[in-house]
């Protein structure tokens, strides 16, 4: 056994780099992808009271694809995908929902954010982030992508690009 | 006159000592939770992830996230549902990831059997070092011939009994 020791050596050498390996948080999957995606309600920040209604969520019967956005006016990466959410709400409200979620925040912030940015697209108010502990999310942004029929396609932690957002868009429409 | 009296000595001694018990009871407990959550929910938050948080649990941190979990916890304590309840309840939105102590099972069941498995490998490699050494010894005695012995007999002989 001794004879093969260049082997052993590179066996646990080995072994101890890929153990030293730290997961990127970016990579932690989902538990709940391919899963229903949690039903919830919850109130809209006041902007979008006219349009939409008191409260807005995930429920079944959506029948349309669902950008759920979990974010926070401190939250700096937020304001950097911002404008590139509203951009696509502009271009595919018809087809795709996009919904924001505010966690951990104050209201007066919130609303300060959405103003500076224009953004058109609902958003709903989680003050203490309980929809983003049913969501298991592990902070600010992030984005889950739900299709047509309530499934979560998938979890986006961290800024939103316009690559990645694309092929997201081409995974849940037709 | 003495110098010290007996009240000269106490006098001080209690100020310093008040002072102490003072300054002990000011500072509360880094593990004392706060007044609205029981102990128990911090017991089962100890257990738990902070999902933001480095290092820390969710009976450790202030984030926001981790004081809604402590909520959570506490409420579903209100509603009468069992610590393994509580935990499974994190477990299926996060994964097993969120525990501190996942399950033996996966993965992780051969994290938790490595040192068992290396213990294993020494002591068999061992065993085999010990039995090769054994034979080589044995080897070594039997391969010397019958003349060699004798002869090696004749000159341990002492030198009175030599012919």
């Amino acid at each position: 056994m001794l004879r093969f020791w260049p082997i052993w050596v590179l066996l646990l050498g080995g072994l101890f780099y890929w153990g030293m390996q730290r997961p990127n948080p970016n990579e932690l999957k989902s538990v709940l992808k391919g899963k229903p995606a949690p039903t919830f309600s919850l109130p809209l920040l006041e902007p979008y009271r006219a349009q939409y209604g008191a409260e807005m969520g995930i429920k079944q019967g959506l029948n349309k694809p669902v950008f759920l956005n979990i974010w926070a006016s401190w939250c700096v990466p937020c304001r950097t995908e911002a404008p590139l959410l509203e951009r696509y709400h502009q271009r595919y409200k018809d087809q795709v929902l996009f919904l924001g979620v505010n966690v951990q925040d104050k209201e007066s912030e919130a609303l300060k954010f959405i103003q500076q940015y224009g953004l058109s697209f609902p958003s709903v108010y989680d003050e203490r982030g309980r929809i983003g502990i049913e969501y298991g999310y592990y902070g600010v942004p992030e984005t889950f992508i739900i299709d047509r029929n309530g499934i979560v396609l998938d979890r986006h932690t961290g800024e939103l690009g316009e690559a990645q957002l694309q092929d997201y868009l081409r995974k849940v429409l037709p | 006159m003495r110098p010290w009296g007996k009240s000269a000595v106490i006098g001080p001694l209690l100020v310093i000592g008040c002072w102490l018990l003072a300054s002990v009871l000011a500072q509360p407990a880094p593990t004392t939770p706060p007044p609205d959550f029981s102990p128990r929910v911090f017991e089962i938050a100890r257990e738990l992830r902070c999902p933001v948080c480095q290092g820390e649990s969710a009976a450790e941190s202030n984030a926001g996230i981790a004081v809604e979990m402590r909520r959570i916890i506490a409420e579903q304590l209100a509603q009468g549902k069992s610590e393994a309840e509580i935990r499974a309840f994190f477990v299926e939105r996060y994964g097993d990831w969120i525990l501190y102590k996942p399950p033996a099972r996966g993965l992780t069941l051969w994290v938790w059997l490595s040192p068992l498995l290396g213990l294993g490998l020494l002591g068999f490699g061992l065993w085999r070092y010990l039995v090769r050494v054994g034979a080589q010894a044995k080897a070594s005695v039997t391969d010397v011939s019958d003349e060699e012995i004798a002869r090696l007999e004749a000159e341990l002989q002492p030198p009175e009994r030599q012919p």
